[in-house]
């Protein structure tokens, strides 16, 4: 385990060396404004152990993802490394680091709420958009189709019975996700290329 | 005595992986678990593209599930671990936050709906070993898979995170072995056992996601085991199609079947494996159903 952390330092300060004239602003009230958050709250006990990039999934084939190095720029108030960094949608959500901190940071879940105001600001990954379309139009991401239906009849399945879709609108509409995703902008790079193994 | 359930399809097996719903629909039968067909579910949503966008509708989205399935008094059965993460959550947060709970309701009084925190959210899993218990499942064993070995997959969302799902041990998890083993097969320990199996960058970051399923079946394949078993439809297509893919992409050879719990419970009560429609994954199980046929 020391000797993964040594290698996590090793490779940040690498990756440092080519951030020092980039010395980006610090806000102290980005970082309220995270610890305001549902989920938020825990940040602060980060003690910057490394555990979570330790045992992080992503982190170990694509190191443009580090986890300690997100929630180190949240406390930091870093908001350009953060919720405008393409650098958080590669987090699988697997939560693996929310179980093993040591200190009991909701790492994923921040992470979460970080993506949240990036969404806020129209900056997500353009799958996600059409991901949000189809629930829309049809209450389900995964809709039914007509050889669907007919596989399901064919293997004796019953017909499902999904949600209206006109009330999943009038919810979406409610919260105001309908123009959320509608007022999506175009991203640094677009997430499906940077960081990508090869690239 | 039976036990009575909504049954909470999600998208995922309904509508793309259906004959993984015939064996779930015929074990689930077999076991005396009584899992109704509700109207008027929609999509949990999906736990990681959904909740990054904007938490509060996810959770509101998954309330208006649970209130469907409080309006029939009945426990929420679901058979995918990312709507049971999803449905999980939205339970745990306004369980345990009220003022977040008045907030989703407002928003549901525009359908007509009230969540009251009346019902639970439990997985596939969860209902096999805790509610029907391995010795049941014993007791409907027709044909015991003597010496197949399994490599079983937990994947992340029905262990973690562990103070929302409560679940198993999130560490040291025993259940899933559990129910391999009232098969009569043997449950096989391999390195990376808890490994993810990826799906959640696969939109952004395909390169990663091949190389996570590479290393998870490297070792499934160093421990011997005849197939690697699953509760979770994502992990399915992560380890079936994405086998399938990754042996294009990073010029490999594996063909190590991929179970959905259930196909392998179905087995080992005695339905043909034509019944199960393995035809529709992309890794064909012949071997091990030669094994299974010669027993």
């Amino acid at each position: 385990m020391v000797s993964v952390i040594k290698i996590i330092l090793l490779m940040e300060k690498l990756e440092d060396s080519n951030l020092v004239e980039a010395s980006s602003e610090m806000n102290s009230s980005f970082r309220s404004e995270i610890t305001a958050t549902h989920e938020g709250e825990s940040l602060n006990f980060c003690y910057q152990c490394s555990t979570c990039s330790g045992c992080c999934p992503v982190f170990r084939y694509n190191p443009n993802f580090n986890p300690r190095r997100i929630i180190e720029n949240t406390l930091l108030g870093r908001r350009d490394r953060t919720v405008d960094s393409p650098t958080i949608w590669f987090c699988t959500v697997c939560h693996t680091c929310t179980e093993k901190c040591p200190q009991g940071v909701k790492v994923s879940e921040i992470i979460i709420e970080l993506k949240n105001l990036s969404s806020k600001k129209g900056l997500f990954p353009i799958h996600l958009q059409e991901e949000a379309k189809t629930l829309l139009e049809f209450g389900m991401v995964s809709p039914s189709s007509k050889a669907i239906m007919s596989r399901r009849e064919k293997l004796g399945l019953p017909v499902v019975e999904n949600a209206p879709p006109e009330e999943i609108r009038t919810l979406t509409s409610y919260t105001g996700f309908d123009k959320l995703v509608a007022g999506k902008k175009p991203m640094e790079g677009e997430v499906q290329k940077k960081g990508a193994i090869g690239e | 005595m039976s036990r009575n359930y909504a049954l909470f399809l999600g998208c995922t097996i309904p509508n793309r992986l259906p004959h993984l719903e015939v064996a779930t629909r015929l074990i689930l039968k077999s076991l005396d678990v009584n899992a109704k067909d509700l109207p008027g579910f929609s999509c949990c949503p999906d736990p990681v593209g959904f909740s990054a966008l904007d938490r509060f509708t996810w959770i509101v989205l998954a309330s208006r599930n649970l209130a469907v399935a409080e309006e029939q008094g009945l426990d929420i059965l679901t058979l995918c671990s990312g709507c049971f993460e999803t449905l999980k959550t939205a339970n745990y947060v306004l369980k345990h936050d009220g003022e977040y709970k008045n907030k989703v309701n407002e928003a549901l009084a525009k359908v007509g709906k009230e969540y009251k925190g009346s019902v639970e959210v439990r997985h596939l899993l969860q209902v096999l070993y805790e509610d029907v218990g391995p010795k049941k499942i014993e007791s409907t064993v027709k044909k015991p898979l003597t010496g197949i070995k399994v490599a079983v997959h937990y994947g992340c969302h029905v262990l973690r995170p562990s103070e929302i799902v409560q679940v198993d041990d999130p560490f040291n998890p025993t259940y899933f072995e559990g129910i391999v083993k009232a098969t009569g097969a043997t449950p096989v320990d391999y390195e990376k056992k808890f490994l993810c199996c990826g799906v959640g960058v696969r939109s952004v970051d395909e390169a990663t996601t091949n190389r996570m399923i590479e290393e998870k079946l490297r070792y499934v394949r160093l421990s011997g085991a005849d197939l690697l078993c699953v509760i979770c439809p994502f992990c399915l297509i992560q380890y079936d199609i994405g086998q399938f893919q990754i042996n294009k992409a990073l010029c490999t050879d594996y063909n190590i079947p991929v179970f959905y719990y259930p196909q392998l419970l179905a087995l080992a009560q005695g339905v043909s494996a034509d019944e199960l429609n393995f035809k529709f994954q992309r890794i064909k199980p012949d071997a091990v159903l030669e094994k299974i046929e010669k027993l």
